[in-house]
């Protein structure tokens, strides 16, 4: 008997409709089938994927029962570790006893509070570019960028202010100030803090000159009351040389990767610049600084600065090993940058020279967004490269974190112990590129939206 | 004609106006005239500067300037030459053998990591899933540790073999302990090198054969089977220079006398461990180059090269990777300009390469400058000989478009 729903009528057309498709065989579906498909597909197959779950299970196993099942947690010296595993397992206490000085390096342990509240302070300061509602998110980042230096170096160094420094570290503070003000404002009345300030102090009928004086009022006294708080603020000198560990580490890439991008941006437009005598000079330095390993820089850097500069100058260490780090990444960031102002076409330029820009407008609000934009996987992995690189700064005696992981072993407490050590700061180091390159992977995704079809 | 009175017209074939440089701020060449000068006082200022305060520097700290150290005598220990060098010898020759042992680790490295990086590369797009996951896992982790990191802890690992008279012995008489690798290796003699030259002469022989059969195969469509004569030309010309010299065969197998070997072909745990380090991290970044180079290559080929009946492998060595080249030779190029620059890193763990010699030497001589100077021209030249012929490599196997 016909199935009378398939049939058509009057007021119902026959319309196409497949049967729903059967399930496939049992022998296509499931982990069995699966396994088949991508484990066991032919015999050479089938050797190599058993040839990679042996190395897996003995890898695994060794580093599992190296590192927790047979591993000492509780001793005093290395000896104890010794007697209690032997080398079958790992001794963390030394590790334990040593993670304030891997963190730290030698920075006195009473003003460690210092480096960590510099460090929430970046965080606190950076954190409204990621809440939604806040419009003046590039004047925040750039900020960061370009004044919270002032108060994290006194937070890191102390010592005596003189007149000019305290300005600087109170321009800082007023900018974090600012930032967090103008946060609030604009979350709760959509008014940036100079117009909020404006507003309460006067009312909205009266000319707009007199409110853009109250604003400035208003910006005035917030420099006052940091300029008041600065100078009452004192701290005590750590002199470089203490400073080390990861802190060390995340200063000098922190300041490399800073500086290379501007310089770098620099760099490239200089490259490419029509005016021969500045693209042979910015080439001439690109070449020269790309031909030579990084350690060789940090060499001549630690030799050779000391003989660049007026006799009777003396260049603190960290500052030679931080100027050569950035100029090395200044000139590989150059030719990143310059791969991506390749990549623009030509009419790019002329549409924004049609509209009446000039050669920095059209480069800043044309060219550069889109160049660096298609270059953030590379300039994201050049700032891994470069965060990797700060431990040759090691060789030439500064104490990062990787001199530091050294230095365990040669505590006569914990006299030859490496790999513990070594395993820790790998994790560290392995983090943060890890988070450095997902983040990236990131960006390009949110990025690319209006690229992709 | 509209020719003709083209011609009569007086603006046709007119240049345009030249336009005088005008003193205004307005006029773009003015404008880059003007910045040049400010560049060029500016950049000439710094370096007048800079010299003469380091002038003045070398005078008060009384250094001597000049090459003229080169050829004193260096008194500087090397553990490991290729030519014969003494503590006695000429700090020119100590340069030079920092030089040779640049190269050296540089060049098997690149050979070596180019092989590793590339079967990695092609295993991370492997069908075989643990085998892809496997590969994947080798490169995030070896690409995210600095390499000095992974450095000191192969020549730790080197460094914490037993000793000599505890070396493990995996087969043969090979031997692993703190002094190095140790293994049995030929007494050299004349009639190796004869055969290694006539190794030289024979692929180069079997590689222009390939190249007529290649051109008897386009004008007939036959191709003459190569490989019998390959394998006369490569195997059999050298093992007949071998037998004509009289076919001597010692080997030199090392021995345990007192503390240490004696004999044998040696590598020492710096270069081991350099080496090591190098390569495994440098396979990494190439292993990525080659999975982007596989993937840039057309779906499409990998189908028609199956529709065509050629295997797996056969369509990823005939079709796809002659394709992926072209996009992979540019940043592999980058890559090996890397491993002879991070070969620099050599002076960490104190493999005495042209960077650990030049900055001894200039340690003892206190003349940094031509020391730095030295290091910088010595790259230089390798970086531009990779340069120069991965250029040419480049441009030999571009697309030949029409």
């Amino acid at each position: 008997m016909p199935d009378e729903s398939r049939l058509a009528t009057a007021d119902r057309p026959l319309v196409f409709a497949p049967k729903p498709s059967r399930a496939p065989p049992s022998s296509a579906i499931g982990p069995i089938a699966w396994m088949r498909a991508n484990l066991f597909s032919s015999v050479s197959n089938a050797l190599l994927t058993l040839l990679g779950a042996y190395i897996v299970i003995v890898v695994f196993a060794a580093i599992i029962n190296w590192a927790l099942v047979d591993a000492v947690w509780e001793a005093s010296n290395r000896r104890e570790c010794l007697d209690k595993v032997g080398r079958a397992g790992a001794c963390w206490p030394g590790v334990i006893a040593w993670i304030p000085n891997l963190l730290y390096g030698l920075y006195p342990k009473d003003q460690v509070w210092r480096i960590n509240a510099a460090f929430l302070m970046l965080v606190v300061w950076a954190l409204p570019l990621w809440l939604p509602g806040v419009r003046s998110k590039l004047a925040i980042g750039l900020s960061a960028v370009l004044l919270y230096p002032f108060p994290a170096s006194y937070f890191f160094h102390g010592g005596e202010q003189d007149l000019l420094w305290t300005a600087l570290i109170a321009l800082g503070l007023a900018a974090f100030a600012w930032v967090w003000l103008t946060t609030f404002s604009e979350r709760f009345t959509g008014l940036s803090f100079g117009a909020f300030v404006a507003r309460v102090t006067g009312d909205a009928e009266q000319p707009e000159e007199s409110a853009r004086l109250r604003a400035r009022i208003g910006y005035a006294v917030l420099y006052l009351a940091a300029l008041a708080l600065a100078a009452q603020w004192s701290l005590s000198e750590v002199p470089t040389r203490y400073w080390g560990g990861l802190f060390l580490t995340l200063v000098i890439s922190g300041i490399g990767i800073t500086f290379s991008l501007p310089a770098g941006v620099m760099l490239a437009l200089g490259r490419r610049s029509h005016m021969p005598f500045i693209s042979l000079c910015s080439t001439a330095f690109i070449e020269l600084f790309r031909s030579v390993p990084l350690i060789t820089i940090l060499f001549m850097f630690n030799t050779m600065l000391p003989l660049f500069l007026p006799v009777g100058v003396e260049v603190n260490r960290l500052v030679r090993a931080i100027v050569a780090v950035c100029l090395f990444a200044a000139a590989y960031m150059a030719e990143i940058v310059r791969g991506g102002l390749q990549a623009i076409l030509r009419g790019q330029y002329e549409a924004a020279a049609a509209v009446g820009l000039g050669f920095w407008q059209s480069t800043a609000l044309v060219i550069m967004p889109q160049a660096l934009r298609i270059m953030i996987p590379t300039i994201v992995g050049n700032f891994i490269g470069l965060f990797k690189d700060t431990t040759l700064v090691s060789i030439i005696g500064l104490f990062d974190l990787l001199s530091m992981a050294r230095a365990v072993g040669e505590d006569t407490t914990w006299l030859g112990l490496f790999l513990e050590p070594f395993f820790f700061i790998t994790l560290i180091y392995f983090v943060f590129c890890f988070l450095m390159s997902q983040y990236s992977l990131n960006l390009e995704r949110r990025l690319g939206a209006g690229q992709r079809r | 004609m509209p020719q003709d009175a083209l011609a009569a017209d007086p603006r046709y074939g007119r240049t345009a106006p030249r336009r005088g440089l005008t003193l205004s701020w307005r006029d773009p060449t003015m404008r880059s005239i003007v910045w040049q000068i400010v560049i060029i006082g500016l950049v000439g200022f710094a370096v007048w500067w800079l010299v003469a305060n380091t002038m003045r520097n070398l005078e008060v700290r009384k250094i001597a300037t000049g090459f003229g150290f080169l050829s004193r005598e260096a008194g500087l220990p090397i553990g490991e030459s290729m030519i014969p060098y003494s503590p006695a010898d000429t700090y020119a020759r100590a340069l030079l053998v920092g030089v040779l042992n640049t190269l050296r680790v540089s060049l098997i490295g690149i050979v070596l990591a180019t092989v590793l990086g590339t079967l990695i590369g092609i295993a991370r797009l492997s069908h075989n899933w643990l085998l892809a996951r496997l590969a994947g896992i080798y490169v995030e982790l070896l690409r995210d540790l600095p390499l000095l990191l992974q450095l000191l802890f192969w020549y730790a690992l080197m460094q914490g073999l037993p000793g000599p008279r505890q070396a493990l012995n995996p087969f043969g008489s090979v031997f692993l302990s703190n002094r190095g690798i140790k293994f049995p290796w030929l007494v050299w003699e004349e009639a190796h090198t004869a055969a290694l030259l006539a190794l030289a002469a024979g692929i180069a022989g079997t590689v222009l054969l390939a190249r007529r059969f290649t051109a008897r195969q386009m004008a007939t469509g036959q191709r003459p089977r190569l490989w019998p004569w390959g394998l006369a030309l490569m195997v059999g010309l050298p093992a007949a220079v071998w037998a004509a010299m009289g076919a001597p065969f010692t080997i030199d197998a090392p021995e345990l006398r007192g503390f240490n070997f004696r004999g044998g072909g040696t590598i020492t745990p710096e270069f081991a461990a350099l080496l090591l380090g190098l390569v495994l991290y440098t396979a990494a970044f190439i292993a990525e180059i080659v999975r982007a180079g596989i993937l840039a290559v057309h779906t499409g080929q990998w189908e028609a090269a199956g529709a065509l009946g050629l295997s797996r492998g056969e369509q990823l060595r005939l079709i796809i990777l002659p394709q992926a080249l072209r996009v992979i030779i540019p940043p592999m190029t980058s890559q090996y300009l890397n491993i002879t620059k991070n070969s620099s890193l050599a002076v960490a763990i104190g493999y005495q390469d042209i960077v650990s010699i030049a900055n001894t030497t200039l340690n003892q001589t206190g003349q940094a400058i031509e020391g730095i100077a030295i290091i910088m021209a010595v790259y230089l030249t390798i970086s531009l000989s990779i340069s120069v012929f991965m250029n040419w490599y480049n441009a030999r196997i571009a697309l030949k478009e029409r």
